[in-house]
């Protein structure tokens, strides 16, 4: 009924190849886009945007950068906390060396770091695949956080071995640095977010990402079609850590102002990983509705017994917090193992079929 | 159609997210003191005790004396698992009412002090963050009193040189820290001394991941044979230096720790065997202190506090600190409201109060808690007080006093501390600067 493709007709090919042939989806992006852009801003507190708002669209990007490589090009990664760190430090250098540089810029030039290192990381995948794959780029995360530790040049020789980020303007606001207000930092971070996931929808749509898909389907079968393996994968790689680094680079600059090494030790790698399973391989979609799962939902329930005046200890809350998440995901992945961008994939059947199924 | 029901849930669900950082006005009578807690994860048993000994304090004053001047106070805990991004979320959630931040992880401290400019909260990290800290122009909002990481170097230096670091000379000692910015903190200081008074420094890095599992460090310092060992450890860490130390039978009275590696938990589990280990400390176990027959009275046997009393945590160390940090912390609040008047005071107000400190014998003597805590005051440029420590000596029970009043040898602390925080100041510009006060 609220979901009928009835009378929605294509009449070109163009049409038919539309980012959303149905008009409804188009419509229901649109609401979500006013949420993002009008709605929230204007009601979130400073506490808003930075437990809940800015922290799920930067472990989206992540989980998206993540979810190009072994979502769409079939290559399983443990690395990706540490391709963030690469980011992150190379953005922080950037800034540091070149402190009239515009974020911006440093942002997206960060990534070409990230990007470098995640392709020469990326060679093994070459002879390898699946599980030892995995096993080559856990290398890459231990490698990289030692390095993080040990190379002092890159967190400037900084007693406590952190890095720490500066007051950043940018056309006369400041957008990162203890003195950037979180609603700028809000709107700086939806941007970026937007027009990655833009691109990333465009790539993995088209020709690439069909090459991608073959890869990840059946790579003998794809090089007997004439598809490159060594381009494809190496492309992937670099696409994946691109992003990653940004998500990276946004994650020490928009969000946290100081990080030192270990934060991009294993555990961010896995939460990453997390969102993109529980998400949805294979999907853009997914890394919004997991990021939403695990990074947003226990902030919400943890403050839950407070705003009904429940009297708990914290402690037990957030003991609370983890046995709940954990069922969540435990239950989410039983009633969809393709994750929850699959889960939305049915709904959205069931509406367009829905007063009268078969 | 699914979807925006979703999308009205969430915001909704936000809504009353955001409506619960907002200040609740009905219970501003009361002076809200949250405290970044962490009694979970892994370094959960070292900081259950203290969070003990901070809650219990509060409720010794709410139930002893009616609150503070007749103002009760609102003790509050956040759960960060000493987890970095629970810390920003619980200082987001919490800065609106609060009138300080207790950030208890060197981390988290990292990530606020910056803020505390722009929020203008003052951060107290009672012998922990960063040693610069002390310098009050550059750092208006963070205190460390009574004793900071570099103050705790120099003793434990100066004691184990029995007050001459010159006769170090070509010793070697190896520094076993934690791999992270509080393992690291002491050693500019460190490395300054070793070239200065000719000693052998061997830095021995322990990262997160080998806490429990320590067999590699303790195999170089088997090789290396260090005349003394100096343990920058937390947590999980603690205990496991200390067990690979019982194993490797490096001689317990050369191993010495910071505060808070003198935990009795991890000591007791070696017993004996651990008999000579050192901590230094700037709080001292007293269970027959008359404060500790109040806390006894008012707190533990009316069944308000959360201490598990079997394991003797009442005698505890970490317990005893943890009361120690809350006079601190109450006593700049107390200062506040006389000098300002008022019954509840501002964070600013309460800056003031903590700039004001004055914890001499005779206060503490008035508190019931002498010889518990080192005497210390602090000043508008003076934000750490530097009241020295005592060394604790563990007898194969528990700990015991074993020196007299230590206290630090300054003068390349100061110079260290003023290069450091400008240094802070510059990578962080604009960074006002409180230029009134004189040193």
């Amino acid at each position: 009924m609220f979901y009928r493709t009835a009378g929605q007709f294509k009449t070109s090919y163009q049409a038919d190849h539309a980012l959303f042939p149905v008009r409804q989806d188009a419509f229901l992006l649109g609401v979500i886009l006013i949420f993002a852009f009008v709605i929230f801003p204007l009601t979130a507190s400073e506490f808003t945007f930075r437990a809940l708002l800015i922290p799920v669209l930067i472990y989206s990007l992540a989980a998206l950068g993540l979810n190009i490589l072994t979502g769409y090009a079939g290559q399983l990664s443990l690395g990706t906390g540490a391709f963030m760190g690469v980011g992150a430090y190379a953005c922080y250098k950037l800034i540091t060396i070149f402190p009239e540089m515009n974020i911006v810029v440093a942002i997206a030039m960060s990534g070409f770091f990230s990007a470098a290192i995640g392709v020469l990381f990326g060679l093994p995948s070459l002879r390898i695949k699946g599980f030892y794959l995995a096993i080559a780029t856990l290398a890459a995360q231990f490698f990289l956080v030692w390095l993080f530790q040990k190379w002092a040049w890159l967190y400037n020789y900084n007693a406590s071995g952190a890095i720490q980020v500066p007051n950043i303007e940018m056309f006369g606001i400041t957008v990162a640095g203890p003195r950037a207000t979180a609603i700028t930092q809000y709107y700086f971070v939806l941007c970026v977010v937007c027009v990655i996931t833009f691109f990333a929808i465009n790539i993995t749509r088209g020709r690439i990402g069909r090459m991608w898909k073959a890869v990840r389907d059946m790579d003998i079968a794809a090089e007997l079609v004439g598809i490159n393996l060594m381009r494809s994968k190496l492309m992937a790689f670099f696409v994946s850590s691109y992003v990653v680094g940004i998500a990276g680079a946004l994650f020490v600059f928009l969000w946290r102002g100081a990080a030192e090494a270990n934060l991009f030790d294993i555990p961010l790698s896995f939460r990453v990983l997390f969102i993109a399973i529980i998400g949805g391989l294979g999907s853009i979609l997914g890394n919004f509705l997991g990021a939403i799962l695990i990074v947003a939902l226990p902030v919400i329930i943890g403050s839950v017994p407070q705003a009904f005046g429940i009297p708990l200890d914290s402690a037990m809350v957030e003991h609370l917090n983890i046995m709940i998440i954990g069922a969540l995901i435990i239950a989410f992945l039983i009633i969809e193992p393709h994750g929850l961008a699959r889960f939305w994939a049915m709904i959205r059947e069931k509406f367009i079929l829905w007063p009268f199924p078969h | 159609m699914k979807r925006m029901l979703r999308n009205a849930i969430l915001s909704s669900a936000l809504l009353a997210a955001a409506s619960v950082a907002v200040p609740a006005v009905a219970q501003d009578e009361a002076i809200y003191i949250p405290n970044l807690a962490y009694r979970t994860g892994p370094f959960a048993a070292t900081g259950t005790p203290l969070m003990n000994g901070q809650r219990d304090y509060i409720t010794l004053l709410n139930e002893r004396d009616g609150g503070l001047n007749g103002v009760k106070l609102e003790y509050d805990e956040c759960e960060t698992g000493y987890n970095t991004e629970k810390g920003v979320e619980c200082y987001e959630k919490t800065k609106a009412r609060a009138v300080v931040t207790q950030p208890w992880s060197t981390g988290i401290t990292l990530q606020v002090l910056p803020k505390s400019n722009v929020d203008k909260i003052p951060i107290l990290a009672p012998g922990y963050g960063f040693s610069p800290m002390a310098d009050g122009k550059v750092f208006q909002w963070a205190y460390n009193p009574p004793s900071s990481y570099w103050d705790g170097a120099s003793m434990i230096l100066k004691n184990i040189s029995d007050g001459n670091l010159d006769s170090l000379k070509d010793k070697k000692i190896a520094f076993l820290h934690l791999d992270h910015p509080f393992g690291k903190e002491p050693l500019p200081l460190l490395e300054v001394l070793a070239e200065k008074h000719g000693f052998n420094l061997v830095p021995i890095p322990v990262g997160l991941t080998e806490m429990q599992n320590q067999s590699a460090q303790w195999l170089q310092i088997r090789r290396e044979r260090p005349d003394f060992v100096v343990m920058w450890g937390w947590g999980a860490m603690n205990a496991g230096a200390i067990t690979e130390a019982v194993k490797t039978k490096y001689p317990m009275d050369q191993f010495v720790g910071v505060w808070w590696s003198g935990h009795d938990g991890d000591l007791k589990l070696v017993g004996d065997q651990g008999k000579g280990y050192r901590s230094i400390s700037w709080s001292v176990p007293n269970s027959e202190a008359p404060l500790m027959a109040d806390i006894k009275k008012y707190v533990v046997d009316a069944g308000k506090s959360q201490i598990n009393q079997s394991e003797g945590e009442f005698d505890s160390v970490f317990y005893q600190r943890g009361l120690m940090i809350s006079v601190i912390l109450v006593e700049g609040i107390k200062a506040a409201q006389e000098e300002f008047d008022v019954r509840n005071p501002s964070p600013e107000q309460l800056r003031w109060g903590l700039e004001n400190i004055k914890l001499d014998e005779a206060r503490l003597k008035e508190l019931g808690a002498e010889g518990m805590l080192v005497p210390f005051s602090t000043s508008c440029a003076d934000h750490t007080g530097h009241g020295g420590g005592w060394m604790l000596q563990w007898d194969g029970a528990k700990f015991v006093k074993a020196s007299d009043l230590l206290t630090p040898d300054r003068t390349e602390i100061e110079k260290l501390e003023a290069e450091k925080a400008k240094e802070y100041a510059e990578a962080n510009a604009p960074w006002p600067v409180n230029e009134e006060c004189s040193m």
